[in-house]
């Protein structure tokens, strides 16, 4: 059978490399340097382990408004959605999973003057 | 739950029987609603599907039917699952001492679906009064044979659980003489750890009561009595050879006896020999014993599935039908989900053709208002076309995208994507409803790949308000074909398949849509002798023309893929089942049945890019003033499609390339090329002699969209361009741009009938 490994991304993560984050900031879409396509693949390659389940956005409004959810990992589970996290621009939504996903593989949350970096395009 | 604050499109669900009609026709809706008791039903004819305002917008026209107002609704449940059901017979209830076996690959032994574990591979069983006998795995996944007539039950357990994926010989078998119950477990490659045989005797009846009325069933069983009971129980993998004999067998007798291809039909021992090889194209079983205990398929189980006696010496199973006698049951199969009709429309003689949709509305006051539609398609009736322009609606790719959950379970879709995963409402609906039955980029809930795919059930992802790929973003051509008030026909893949090159021959132009994937060879036959014959075909999208697959015979809107070892695949296919249970023809692509899509479009499909979509460039070949029809009013020296809905240009998605190699004609002008895709661009598996780095679009030239024209035999020609995110381009700058004029121009000359 031909299957994918949900594991198989194995990049190692380095928490002091906090510019690959501020990069990530200014340009969520890329185009992206080497170290930084290695960072998003690992990220979006795994989901979220810890959590049995992958940070999605569910759309509310076409193109418009998206929000927070959890995609489980297991079928015919629920998506878990959080009806508070509302995005109104697909850049905060990366931007919010992508700090989510740093304190996960960190084990701490970016400091904060990266994390409240402004955004780009 | 709805999706909090957005619009609910999944509180009532539908599909409409045909999926095609022609004016005067009936098109028949069959709906259901768990918790709305009636909507409001309005008939609308789609312009455009796509509900984002940065494009045109959802846009519906309502011409006003007998059945528009208010609708009563119900539940009409969805029992997934194959089983074969056999009609009760004397010798089924005159049974004493008798064998049940057969060669097994179970593929979920020990695993629950749907809340249950315990699977029934064959039965005469009553599960109401919990009488009869049954042969299968147990919770543990270990094969057991139980009898019981509601005075007692006896049961021979293996201590083994079965492997996954491992042929065994099975059987089950009761000796009144010697009141004993007896499992056979005979593992057909026992080395290295595989071996899970094992012969268990455990104490059994003298005598036993059957129960009545109850119909024989392989891979489930009969929740009820009755000759159409709901069968449960049901079994994920193969079964091969089932057999019944009026007589306790050792071992090696019921190997043998379920090895022969034709057990002696003189026997008067022999009660049942199905052979599964037989009517690979019908939802019959075929039993060659004297007692013609012939059974029918429910929900299309994988047929022409190797059995345990294939030797690959074939990948055939026209060649060698005998090694193919397995069939492949899942417990989620969903091909008629067989609801009554709610509503029922004859199509007024008047109608335009085009896509058309019931629309459902309900709760329009509240927090998440109801509005959910069913699709089908309007034709001009096959040979009276009604316009000279015909759009095919590509149904056969919409079935195999039919509920696609690739975003839902496949690990690699959200680094595939580039971005995080957003799922529609219709997306989270599926991902807690899998009884809807998935698509073909899917795998059953045993792992093995979604081979069949049928419109007898409701599609999400093929109406309006559905997700944008495929019938969404064609409806953005639709949409740019009213906006300049040009008058088309609906042709559907189906009909085309059905009716052949017939259905294409009365227009002047065609034009296929976005992404019009998945091909039969009738449908390849009839575009091909279409352009040979003169006609002018428009390619408006990318990756066409690309898998090989057949529309069921006789059975309406169902089609069948076999992914095999090569292409761009979400699943392989298990070695030698490469061929379609529908026509015996090989699947997989087009390129490795000999007729790649570049010797019918000029080109073929290449590479993905979902970082961004790019635009093209104008190459030489569009600056011969023989072609000044063709760039009229476009500056050749200004990128073509710098803008666009998917990604941001005109190129991108999914992209096609010129290549001569691959037939590409020689007389094909190459007019532009989009061949900057950056690292984002990714080429497809069959690209690939052997493994190097640099073969991402940012070092690849071979990675790119390019746009050609050519001309064919008899004032014919071909327009094609390369991507599937041309089409969602075309409305961009209020319909005003270089891609929308590029292709004004070339429908305007298409549609002329002066030589090219």
């Amino acid at each position: 059978m031909l299957v994918n490994d949900p594991a198989a991304a194995h990049w190692p993560f380095d928490p002091s490399r906090v510019e690959l984050a501020l990069e990530f900031r200014r340009r969520p879409r890329g185009p992206h340097g080497d170290s930084l396509q290695k960072l998003l693949h690992r990220m979006r390659w795994n989901g979220d382990a810890e959590r049995g389940a992958r940070w999605i956005l569910v759309v509310v409004e076409p193109n418009r408004r998206w929000m927070l959810a959890e995609l489980p990992f297991r079928r015919n589970q629920p998506v878990r959605t959080f009806p508070n996290e509302i995005f109104t621009s697909l850049a905060e939504a990366e931007w919010e999973v992508f700090k989510r996903r740093w304190a996960a593989l960190a084990g701490n949350p970016l400091p904060e003057s990266i994390a409240d970096a402004p955004a780009g395009t | 739950m709805p999706v909090p604050g957005a619009v609910d499109t999944t509180a009532i669900l539908g599909y409409a029987l045909p999926l095609t009609v022609s004016p005067g026709e009936e098109v028949r809706f069959h709906l259901s609603s768990p918790a709305i008791a009636r909507a409001e039903a309005a008939v609308a004819r789609v312009r455009c599907a796509d509900p984002d305002p940065d494009g045109p917008g959802l846009k519906l026209v309502f011409p006003g039917t007998p059945i528009d107002g208010v609708v009563p609704l119900r539940e009409q449940p969805l029992y997934p699952g194959s089983c074969a059901i056999v009609p009760d017979a004397p010798a089924l209830a005159a049974l004493s001492g008798f064998t049940a076996g057969a060669f097994l690959w179970p593929t979920a032994p020990g695993l629950d679906y749907a809340g249950t574990i315990a699977q029934t591979v064959l039965a005469r069983w009553c599960e109401e009064t919990k009488r009869g006998w049954r042969l299968g795995l147990d919770a543990e996944g270990r094969p057991e044979f139980v009898v019981a007539d509601g005075t007692g039950s006896w049961r021979a357990v293996s201590p083994h659980p079965l492997l996954e994926r491992e042929w065994v010989l099975l059987g089950g078998s009761w000796d009144p003489a010697a009141r004993e119950v007896r499992i056979t477990v005979r593992s057909l490659d026992p080395q290295s750890g595989r071996d899970r045989s094992a012969t268990v005797a455990a104490p059994g009846p003298a005598a036993l009561s059957w129960p009545a009325d109850t119909v024989l069933t392989m891979a489930g069983h009969a929740a009820a009595a009755g000759p159409s009971p709901r069968v449960i129980g049901l079994y994920d993998g193969k079964l091969d050879r089932p057999r019944l004999y009026a007589a306790p067998l050792p071992p090696d007798a019921l190997h043998r006896l379920c090895e022969a291809l034709r057990p002696d039909a003189g026997d008067p021992l022999l009660l049942a020999a199905w052979d599964l090889s037989e009517g690979m194209d019908t939802d019959r079983v075929r039993d060659r014993s004297a007692n013609r205990l012939d059974g029918t398929l429910l929900q299309m189980p994988a047929r022409a599935m190797t059995g345990a006696n294939w030797d690959g010496s074939t990948r055939g199973w026209t060649e060698a039908p005998w090694q193919y006698g397995a069939i492949h049951f899942h417990r989620d199969d969903m091909a008629d989900a067989g609801w009554e009709p709610d509503l029922r429309l004859t199509v007024p003689a008047d109608w335009r053709p085009g896509f058309y949709a019931l629309r459902l509305r309900a709760r329009t006051e509240g927090a998440e208002p109801v509005e959910s539609f069913v699709a089908f398609f309007v034709r001009a009736p096959v040979g009276r076309p009604s316009a000279r322009l015909a759009f095919v609606a590509s149904t056969a790719t919409f079935l195999a995208y039919a509920n696609s959950a690739l975003r839902l379970d496949q690990v690699h879709a959200e680094a595939m994507l580039e971005g995080l995963i957003a799922l529609s409402p219709d997306d989270v609906y599926l991902q807690s409803h899998r009884e809807l039955g998935l698509s073909t980029y899917d795998t059953h809930n045993d792992g093995s790949g979604w081979k069949v795919s049928t419109a007898a059930r409701p599609i999400l992802n093929m109406r309006p308000r559905g997700a944008t790929f495929n019938y969404g973003n064609d409806t953005h051509v639709l949409d740019w074909l009213e906006h300049f008030g040009e008058t088309y026909d609906i042709v559907t893949d189906e009909d085309i398949d059905r009716h052949g090159v017939g259905v294409l021959r009365p227009y002047a132009c065609v034009i296929t849509g976005s992404h019009p994937e998945y091909v039969s060879r009738p449908m390849l036959d009839a575009f091909d002798a279409y352009q040979r014959g003169g006609g002018r075909h428009i390619y408006l999208g990318g990756n066409g023309f690309y898998w090989r697959i057949a529309f069921h015979p006789e059975r309406p809107h169902a089609m069948e893929v076999r992914r095999g070892m090569i292409g761009l695949r979400t699943w392989e296919g298990e070695a030698g089942e490469d061929s379609l249970a529908f026509t015996g023809e090989p699947s997989g692509t087009w390129r490795t049945n000999g007729r790649p899509p570049q010797r019918l479009v000029g080109v073929g499909f290449d590479a993905q890019v979902f970082t961004a979509s790019a635009p093209y460039r104008w190459l030489d070949g569009a600056r011969d003033p023989a072609l000044a029809w063709l760039t009229e009013g476009i500056d050749l020296d200004a990128p073509l499609g710098e803008f666009g809905l998917r990604g941001g240009g005109a190129a991108g998605i999914e992209v096609d390339r010129v290549e001569p190699t691959l037939g590409s004609p020689p007389g094909l002008v190459w007019l532009a090329t989009a061949d900057r895709l950056g690292y984002g661009g990714v080429p497809v598996p069959e690209e690939s002699r052997t493994l190097h780095r640099g073969m991402m679009g940012d070092q690849n030239a071979r990675v790119r969209a390019d746009l050609v024209f050519f001309t064919t035999a008899g004032g014919g020609a071909v327009f094609s361009t390369g991507s599937i995110a041309y089409a969602c381009a075309l409305t961009c700058k209020d319909y005003e741009n270089n891609v929308s004029r590029l292709t004004r121009n070339v429908l305007r000359r298409f549609l002329d009938p002066s030589p090219l």
